[in-house]
């Protein structure tokens, strides 16, 4: 299991390299100037291009240049949003709580309904429930989130009245204590709602397929000859041994926590990380855009990289190789 | 009557598996008796449907699979008793070692934690240490060290799997356990050890057993009695010492011919020409006539019925009876 | 009989056989219909539109009517036949990214499994690596860099999106070099080349076509969210830019917005059918 793990490790560490390398290069190669990219702005002043310069080496051999990049960048140092007149991982680490509060909620939610619908599903396949279900499924699994999230819009906000359709609170009111919270809740039903929706069918197919896979396991046969109860056999046996790809997934999914969901935020105006890109889009900010590339990149490899770790304790399969 | 001492007896048992392209007919009209004590062994081809029969006395076969016919241990009809009393007779009376004990049990759980389970089925109160202490015996008997409880299945080699199947089916003291291939897919030596334990505990323990397995020269070694089966049908049933020795049905002399001595090395079974039919296929006559070198125009046309030949043995073939 | 004809009837059994089981597989057939009613409404777009896509005809945001049946959109284009003409997009960006993707996976995986060793480990170290980069943020950065052109989108969604290809291909590779008709091929001199390309890469391209079909799905989300994200190219008539205009209407004027998004469901759960179809055929241990 060490030698698994050593060489898991090697391949997230190989990523970041990638990464931060593909980063220069997407710089370099990019049609127009690096040091506009580099600077945040399309006219950088004279006083502005020879600070970059100095800061990235960009006088010398393009090695060089890489290696200044990375330097700089293990050091922390995201760059600097002209735009913002801020540093990038300042801007991230304002908006990664709200996004996290987003996608952490809807992921759970979405992990537990999924899975309890893959199991109600696989109870009686073939029947009602189950084709009902997994025609929904395939409808959620085919549909953009942001689309799915104007729709919510149109149908709880626009003509019910339910819900809020932007913000994550209500600016005209300055709410403090449980009302503040209450509002934020209330703000939080239809973008939760949305992801969760979103996230639904991939738990739901995932569960549905392993448990098929898992009930035709041989073990099961010897249980009952032996005469257990199918029941127990199911909550015990079953359950175990289907549940790890449900975990592994779930634990995937989670690596995508800091930028899964910036359509979707983009559409209820939350104040999160999509929010930060499309602006950084729209004013051609590129070292906020690639700074949270480099953030997101580097939590997935890591995240995945614990995934992991978790799934080999967890399954003595791995466990003991 | 001997009948009453009969500790299994199976009356026109029929098994086919429904398939969206039709009926696997698996097992027809097999007709068996057991007496306690005895051995019986089940030889066949692969795909003669000898693991059918097997699962289908304990209620074990899929939803697809349709059953008709008697089954009867001891005053139990196993067919139509409810769920109860097939629970409280599953390995408590009858136990199984299946064909594909290497996967037989959960990868995730240890091999001790799922052994004690299936014991607490019966004896809910029992703790670990008594489950272990009776494991323990067990696993001596297949020469097993105790410490095989606390690995998970895949740990273990394929050989110590089965042995584990073995010792696990007498946890209970069953009185009838089914062999599934219980040696095939062990290798030549361990094939032997396995083969001599499962031997000793029919003597020592009184288990009254069934042994299936394509390879005549394990009946010889091993049982006392023997039914020759193919394409689901029982073709030639009867002592060994008779059916082994001087075969009545063709293809049990087919059978015996592909292998030079019983003692001798085992071969594969090659002397008979062609394959099994298509068991979706209803025949026109009888299921081993395309292959059969004695076959005559009633071959083609129906099946025979089992007959009784006085000596202990029951043939279905058309020369029986026609030649006498 | 010779070594490639024995590959080529095995190809062509299987070929039969998983044409009989791919039609009995309800969802499957229902993707197949959905996919040859798309289809038919991107080639005969020019007739079935009542207007010209690009052409401010109504007046704006018009309800939807007879004259409009989805209405018109916030420039007073008609958005039925913006919706039609968006068809053809969708399916040319998810199509080629597809299949560029399902080349590339199927070339580096082949290569990795039939060659193993050094090959091996290096290539699928490659793919591990790939596999880990998180895709979506890649594509909108070399767009947003690069300029947001068809061309762009397509290339970098296929040059992103291979790995998963790669891997099938590595494990049908690596089982069927080791069987009897390879060996035999070998036996007759032919080169490794040459084997990796009428053996292997033929018996063994199934699961990668399952893969690549729903790649073309993913490959149509991907272009609409670009567009969503104002990324997509202007010339062009995509349904993603429709919801992405038609969303500041969304209380107003629902239709800009909302048919483009069914036409979306529908073609990328044609894909998601078909590959899923595929999939179970191809996949003995699915089907029930
Ligand atoms: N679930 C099933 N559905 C349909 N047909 C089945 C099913 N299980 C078994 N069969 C068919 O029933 C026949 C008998 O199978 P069975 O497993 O009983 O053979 P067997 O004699 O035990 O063979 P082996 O020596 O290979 O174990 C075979 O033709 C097999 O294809
Ligand atoms: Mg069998």
């Amino acid at each position: 299991m060490g030698r698994y793990l050593g060489k898991r490790s090697l391949t997230g560490l190989l990523t970041v390299i990638v990464v931060l390398v593909l980063n220069f290069f997407l710089i370099h190669l990019a049609p127009g100037d690096p040091i506009t990219i580099l600077a945040g702005m399309d006219n950088p002043s004279q006083e502005l291009i020879d600070i970059t310069k100095a800061k990235y080496g960009l006088d010398k051999p393009i090695y060089v240049q890489l290696w200044t990049y990375i330097k700089t960048l293990l050091k922390g140092d995201l760059g600097h949003s002209i735009i913002q007149a801020r540093p990038v991982s300042q801007l991230i680490m304002e908006r990664l709580g709200n996004t996290l509060l987003l996608t952490l909620t809807s992921a759970v939610l979405a992990l537990v309904i999924g899975t309890a619908l893959g199991i109600a599903a696989s109870r009686k396949p073939g029947s009602a429930l189950d084709n009902v279900l997994s025609l929904i499924a395939y409808v959620l699994y085919s549909m953009p989130g942001f689309w799915l999230g104007l729709m919510l819009i149109l149908l709880f906000s626009s003509t019910l009245r339910l819900f809020p359709t932007s913000g994550m609170v209500d600016a005209r009111a300055s709410y403090t204590g449980i009302a503040y919270v209450l509002d934020v809740l209330k703000h939080m039903v239809l973008p939760v709602g949305t992801l969760t929706l979103i996230g639904i069918p991939g738990y739901f197919r995932i569960t549905k397929a392993s448990l098929a896979q898992v009930l035709k396991d041989d073990y099961n046969t010897l249980f009952l000859a032996a005469g257990m109860d199918e029941k127990k056999i199911f909550r015990k046996y079953c359950f175990r041994n289907a549940i790890l790809p449900t975990i592994t997934t779930f634990g995937m999914r989670l690596a995508y926590v800091i930028a899964g969901s910036a359509t979707v935020e983009i559409v209820f105006a939350w104040p999160g990380m999509g929010r930060l890109v499309m602006s950084a889009i729209n004013t051609r900010d590129y070292p906020l855009l690639m700074g949270v590339y480099l953030v997101t990149s580097v939590s997935v490899a890591v995240w995945m990289i614990l995934v992991d770790i978790f799934y080999a304790i967890a399954d003595p399969r791995i466990r003991y190789s | 009557m001997g009948e009453k001492q009969n500790l299994l007896s199976l009356e026109d048992v029929c098994i086919g598996y429904e398939t969206p392209t039709g009926t696997v007919r698996a097992v027809v009209n097999a007709t068996l008796s057991l007496s306690a004590g005895d051995t019986l062994g089940i030889v066949g081809e692969s795909g003669s449907g000898k693991s059918t029969l097997a699962h289908g006395i304990l209620r074990l076969l899929p939803k697809t699979a349709v059953v008709t016919g008697r089954m009867m241990f001891q005053d139990v009809d196993l067919l139509r008793c409810d769920a109860k009393t097939l629970k409280d007779l599953r390995w408590k009376d009858i136990a199984v070692v299946f064909q594909k004990s290497m996967n037989s049990l959960s990868p995730v759980h240890k091999v001790g934690e799922q052994i004690v389970d299936i014991y607490r089925v019966h004896v809910p109160q029992a703790t670990k240490e008594e489950v272990y202490d009776r494991m323990r015996h067990l696993l001596s008997v297949v020469n097993l060290p105790d410490r095989v409880l606390d690995l998970y299945p895949h740990q273990l080699s394929g050989g110590m799997l089965q042995r584990i199947s073995i010792s696990l089916s007498l946890i209970h003291q069953p009185k009838l356990v089914i062999f599934d291939e219980a040696t095939t897919a062990l290798d030549v030596v361990t094939q032997g050890q396995v083969l001599s334990e499962i031997r000793r505990l029919q003597s020592e323990m009184h288990v009254t057993s069934i042994l299936i397995t394509h390879d005549v020269s394990v009946v010889a070694e091993t049982c006392r009695r023997v039914a020759v089966m193919y394409a689901g049908h029982l073709m030639e049933v009867g002592p060994v010492d008779q059916v082994l020795v001087s075969p009545r049905h063709p293809y049990t002399q087919g059978l015996l011919a592909s292998f030079p001595s019983l003692s001798g090395a085992r071969r594969r079974l090659r002397g008979i020409p062609g394959t099994l039919p298509d068991l979706k296929a209803e025949p026109k006559g009888c299921v081993f006539a395309p292959r059969c070198p004695k076959a005559f125009d009633r071959c083609h046309e129906s099946m025979p019925p089992a007959v009784d030949t006085g000596t202990g043995c029951t043939v279905k073939c058309h020369l029986e009876g026609s030649e006498r | 009989m010779s070594t490639a004809t024995i590959s080529t009837n095995l190809t062509k059994r299987r070929l039969r056989e998983f044409a009989g089981a791919f039609m009995r597989n309800r969802q499957a057939v229902i993707g197949l219909s959905l996919l040859t009613f798309i289809l038919l409404v991107a080639i005969l777009a020019p007739v079935l539109a009542p207007y010209d896509p690009y052409a401010l005809i109504g007046n704006l945001l018009e309800a939807p009517s007879k004259a409009h049946p989805m209405g018109t959109d916030n420039l007073g284009r008609d958005v039925l036949s913006r919706v039609i003409y968006g068809t053809r997009v969708s399916l040319l960006i998810g199509t080629i990214a597809a299949a560029l993707s399902g080349i590339l996976g199927t070339s580096i995986g082949a290569t990795a499994g039939f060659f193993g060793g050094k090959t091996d480990a290096i290539l699928s170290e490659v793919i591990d690596i790939v596999l880990m980069i998180p895709t979506f943020f890649l594509i909108l950065i070399v767009v947003a860099l690069m300029g947001s052109n068809m061309l762009n989108v397509m290339v970098v969604i296929g040059l992103t999106s291979w790995p998963g290809n790669a891997r099938l291909m590595r494990s049908q590779a690596l089982s069927l070099r080791t069987r009897t008709f390879v060996q035999a091929a070998r036996a007759t001199g032919e080169s490794e080349w040459r084997i990796l390309f009428r053996y292997i890469i033929p018996n063994g391209i199934f699961p990668v076509v399952s893969n690549t079909t729903m790649q073309v799905a993913t490959a149509i989300l991907t272009e609409a969210s670009l567009s969503f994200l104002g990324l997509g190219d202007p010339n062009l008539v995509s349904w993603g830019q429709m919801i992405f205009n038609g969303r500041t209407y969304i209380s107003s004027a629902w239709w800009v917005a909302a048919f483009p998004g069914i036409a979306i469901v529908i073609t990328v759960a044609a894909f998601y059918m078909i590959g899923d179809g595929l999939n179970k055929v191809l996949n003995p241990k699915l089907r029930s």
